[in-house]
């Protein structure tokens, strides 16, 4: 375990939050800082950061499972479309000063695509929490989509109506040009995502309804396995 | 005549975002007699996705036929989302 301490301002940068949030979370005790220096600013233990967003995956993960819809923390919650392009575009800036072009471009494509998905399938039609939840930690190379809306068998029922399971839906949509909305010809998002991992060092795992799937580089089955949780919507988690 | 994506955005990803593009080009496209090439230059664009692409890029290429040309595609993800459109 790394105890190197940190700023907030590095915290914060790494986690993808404000700094603001980092006081909140500090006060509420769920994120404890360590006094220093004269002025007794906050500083983190690196380890710290680390573990935090490995808990920041399971709330994820339970925001998604959760039979009850409560809105995420503002930091991580992109109520809109408009909300998720701004963080979209911060994200890209962050990428941009740590990787090289080639990495950066395409693991902000696959996530604007990922999350756009959502949106474009829920608008107007969300069960309970309109929008999705959506963090990262640069420190640890990850980014976590959610959310609540109605997952792909049910968009996809709409213009496949024989199909049978959710594993069967997800499978589909990583590998067939296929649209849950008809009339529109669309349908390349989740192939396009398929064919960034397949080609590049990353990792994704989405699970939707009790289906989820595995990729990464050079792996170009798609096998949809039984989950042992349930998430009406989709999460995503990208490894880079 | 050039039409040079960044002055879309360098982030160009999600569907209604290219539609809007699409249609607020209109007026310039409108005034073009079509007598020459239409070069598409994505310099400056940081990421592309084929959502965007395929609001702006596709009924482009529909109504102008066999006159667009792509420049400065070199970007992984405007390479990528061009490969996925089969315009590359």
């Amino acid at each position: 375990m790394e105890n190197k301490l940190i700023s907030i301002s590095k915290a914060a940068n790494l986690l993808g939050v404000s700094i603001d949030t980092l006081r909140r979370w500090d006060k509420a005790g769920q994120l404890g800082s360590i006094r220093g220096g004269l002025r007794g600013h906050r500083f983190y233990n690196l380890s710290d950061i680390e573990q935090f967003t490995k808990d920041e995956l399971n709330l994820a993960r339970k925001w998604a499972e959760s039979s009850q819809g409560v809105e995420p923390e503002s930091d991580i919650y992109c109520q809109t479309r408009d909300i998720f392009q701004a963080r979209l575009e911060v994200l890209q800036k962050k990428l941009e000063r740590e990787l090289p072009l080639v990495i950066s471009s395409l693991i902000t494509a696959i996530t604007g695509e990922i999350g756009n998905n959502s949106f474009d399938h829920n608008l107007g039609n969300w069960p309970d929490i309109t929008g999705i939840y959506f963090s990262y930690s640069l420190k640890n190379k990850i980014i976590i989509l959610a959310d609540r809306g109605q997952g792909i068998l049910t968009t996809l029922k709409r213009v496949k109506p024989d199909l049978v399971d959710a594993k069967e839906a997800l499978k589909m949509a990583f590998t067939e040009n296929i649209s849950g909305r008809s009339s529109e010809a669309r349908g390349n998002g989740l192939k396009f995502v398929r064919e960034i991992i397949i080609n590049n060092p990353f990792k994704i795992y989405f699970q939707t309804s009790d289906a989820y799937l595995s990729l990464t580089q050079n792996n170009k089955e798609v096998i949809v396995k039984q989950a042992s949780s349930f998430i009406r919507g989709c999460f995503a988690k990208i490894d880079y | 005549m050039t039409i040079q994506i960044k002055k879309f955005g360098n982030v160009l990803v999600s569907r209604p975002a290219g539609k809007e593009a699409w249609l607020a080009y209109q007026p310039v496209l409108n005034e073009y007699p079509g007598d020459e090439k239409i070069i598409i230059d994505f310099a400056d664009v940081a990421v592309l996705t084929p959502s965007w692409a395929d609001e702006f890029l596709t009924p482009l290429y529909k109504r102008y036929p066999g006159i667009v040309k792509l420049q400065n595609t070199k970007n992984p993800s405007v390479k990528a989302s061009l490969s996925i459109l089969k315009l590359i």
